[in-house]
């Protein structure tokens, strides 16, 4: 494992029937960043995530966390972890503070540090006032902050979560971000999957792009903006709705265009911005439109991500 | 692997036990297919038939004792499968077998507590057992073999415990009748005796008569030794297939 790095994947493939889950993923993991597994639904960010931290075994490769192979060794490894998968509930027949026991007892931590430690998460989290509650009657972003304190009850040196704010409401999702960050300045590796790329630009250090199984980019998101940097987004507004047909019809098909009422965006090649503007100019004239906004910019992480995963990159 | 370990796996299968006695056990469901049915099957063979309670206590032990043993086995792990918490006991440090074999010891304690008060309740009425030992011996081998039995049909890979319960009950009933409890096992066809030495309460039952003085059929030691290999051949069935489906469940 080299120097640094907490989580090591070699190889990770996995089949399911016919269906190639997950084709030969390789990446690691250093301490204290967060690093993020983006990819649509499907792409198999949760696969992976579960033969890293060894609940399915792969059909080739290996996992080691903090060294230890996660299939060989699953305990060891397991002990340095907390993990929040995507969907997974506490138990609901038991209160809040029954749930913290349980794994608290699952670890073997001591009585003492267990209760002392069960009080600081339910405070941390914003849930002490419900601790006699069942998890039943919890709603789904209260559950999830359960399930999150559940996984910090070992104090783990790596987090790893499996789509943490998917299908909360922005507030329980603004509150588990910024633990996050709370948790990466305390020192914390965090390993996370999300569709959501903005949540990915906001937390991640390092992110890997995931489609159909396999990794099709990796770095930081800054280093993926400038490896793309040979491309521009032009966004303008019109004074009125435009016919979608007639303004594709107008660019090289080599150009991106999305066009949303009034708002018109092109993705092209630095090289042939000129050109694009001048068309611009030519459409404004052929139509009669009024442009009452007009922005350049590189594209930014979304633009990236959604050329990576249509194969346009 | 180090004591201290093995001494952690062993609390983490005892802490998991505690947790499936205080989540399933004495609810409703178990009571009613763990407690009533056995009771019900025993008074429909012998209220009207000239039977009293102190004649065929042991018979309602050996019921007892194969209900409640099996009957929350087959239903734990598609349970916690349909409420996803499954996937995240998955993610803690325990493996497949330590959370089968928490649920089996779960299973077998209540097994044994149930019988055992039934034999209290035969002291109080002056239905002593000849044989403590063997009485004690056979609940306590019986019950963690019942539950193994019941932990096999939790392996089918669905997260709809109906499933686990309609393929236990297929199998658990029709033992009822071939396993000498109630009609003896030489007034059985041909073709259904070799059922009965395939299944537990055949040799259970008969453990348990020996140790009421009543008439059985093979030697102690024969009882002892079938019971103690059906635990370990259903333990190893137990753990094997449900290992071999669980990703079916995720």
């Amino acid at each position: 494992m080299p120097a640094g790095s907490v989580v090591e994947v070699h190889d990770l493939t996995k089949s399911f029937g016919d269906v190639k889950a997950v084709d030969g993923v390789s990446f690691s993991v250093r301490k204290g960043e967060i690093y993020g597994l983006l990819g649509p639904n499907g792409a198999g960010k949760t696969t992976t995530i579960r033969m890293t931290i060894g609940i399915i075994t792969p059909d080739r490769g290996e996992a080691y966390i903090m060294g230890y192979n996660v299939h060989k060794e699953p305990v060891k490894a397991r002990s340095f972890i907390g993990v929040v998968p995507e969907i997974s509930n506490p138990y609901v027949d038991l209160t809040v503070w029954e749930n913290l026991m349980l794994i608290g007892k699952i670890y073997c931590i001591p009585k003492k540090i267990r209760i002392k430690r069960a009080k600081n998460l339910l405070k941390m989290f914003k849930i002490y006032e419900a601790r006699n509650r069942k998890a039943k009657v919890l709603s789904k972003g209260t559950r999830r902050r359960l399930l999150l304190a559940m996984a910090l009850m070992n104090d783990p040196d790596i987090l790893f979560l499996d789509e943490p704010t998917s299908g909360l409401d922005v507030m329980s999702a603004r509150m588990i971000r910024s633990l996050l960050l709370k948790l990466k300045a305390q020192g914390k590796t965090i390993i996370l999957t999300t569709h959501n790329i903005d949540e990915a630009g906001m937390l991640c250090d390092r992110v890997a792009i995931m489609n159909r199984g396999k990794i099709i980019a990796k770095g930081t998101p800054e280093e993926l903006k400038i490896r793309y940097g040979k491309y521009v987004r032009i966004s303008l507004c019109f004074d009125r709705e435009v016919d979608v047909k007639l303004i594709r019809k107008c660019f090289s098909s080599s150009h991106e265009v999305i066009v949303q009422g009034r708002r018109l965006a092109i993705i092209c090649r630095s090289k042939d911005l000129r050109d694009v503007l001048e068309q611009i100019v030519q459409i404004t004239k052929e139509f009669s439109l009024n442009i009452e906004e007009l922005r350049a910019s590189g594209l930014n992480f979304e633009d990236i991500f959604v050329r990576l995963v249509e194969g346009l990159e | 692997m180090r004591l201290e370990e093995i001494k952690q796996s062993l609390y983490r299968v005892w802490v998991l036990c505690l947790k499936d006695m205080k989540l399933y056990y004495f609810k409703g469901p178990t009571i009613v297919t763990g407690i009533l049915m056995p009771l019900f099957v025993w008074l429909a063979f012998t209220v009207g038939r000239g039977f009293s309670f102190t004649e065929d206590l042991p018979a309602l032990i050996t019921l007892a004792s194969f209900f409640v043993s099996s009957s929350i086995t087959p239903i734990v792990m598609p349970w916690e499968a349909r409420q996803k918490s499954l996937e995240m006991l998955l993610s803690k440090p325990v493996t497949v077998y330590t959370i089968l074999l928490g649920t089996a010891l779960a299973s077998s304690l209540f097994g044994t507590f149930i019988s055992f008060t039934l034999v209290t309740v035969g002291l109080l009425l002056n239905v002593v057992p000849c044989d403590l030992i063997s009485l004690a011996l056979g609940i306590a081998v019986s019950s963690l073999c019942h539950s193994f039995m019941g932990l096999v049909f939790s392996a089918i890979p669905s997260d709809v415990p109906a499933d686990a319960v309609m393929l236990s009950s297929a199998v658990r009933l029709p033992l009822v009748f071939v396993s000498g409890i109630f009609v003896p096992i030489q007034s059985l066809p041909y073709y259904v005796k070799p059922i009965a030495f395939i299944s537990p309460l055949t040799y259970f039952s008969d453990l348990i008569k020996k140790a009421y003085g009543r008439r059985s059929l093979l030697p102690q030691s024969i009882d002892v030794i079938a019971l103690f290999l059906l635990t370990i051949t259903f333990a190893v069935l137990a753990l094997a297939t449900n290992k071999r489906t669980l990703m079916r469940r995720l």
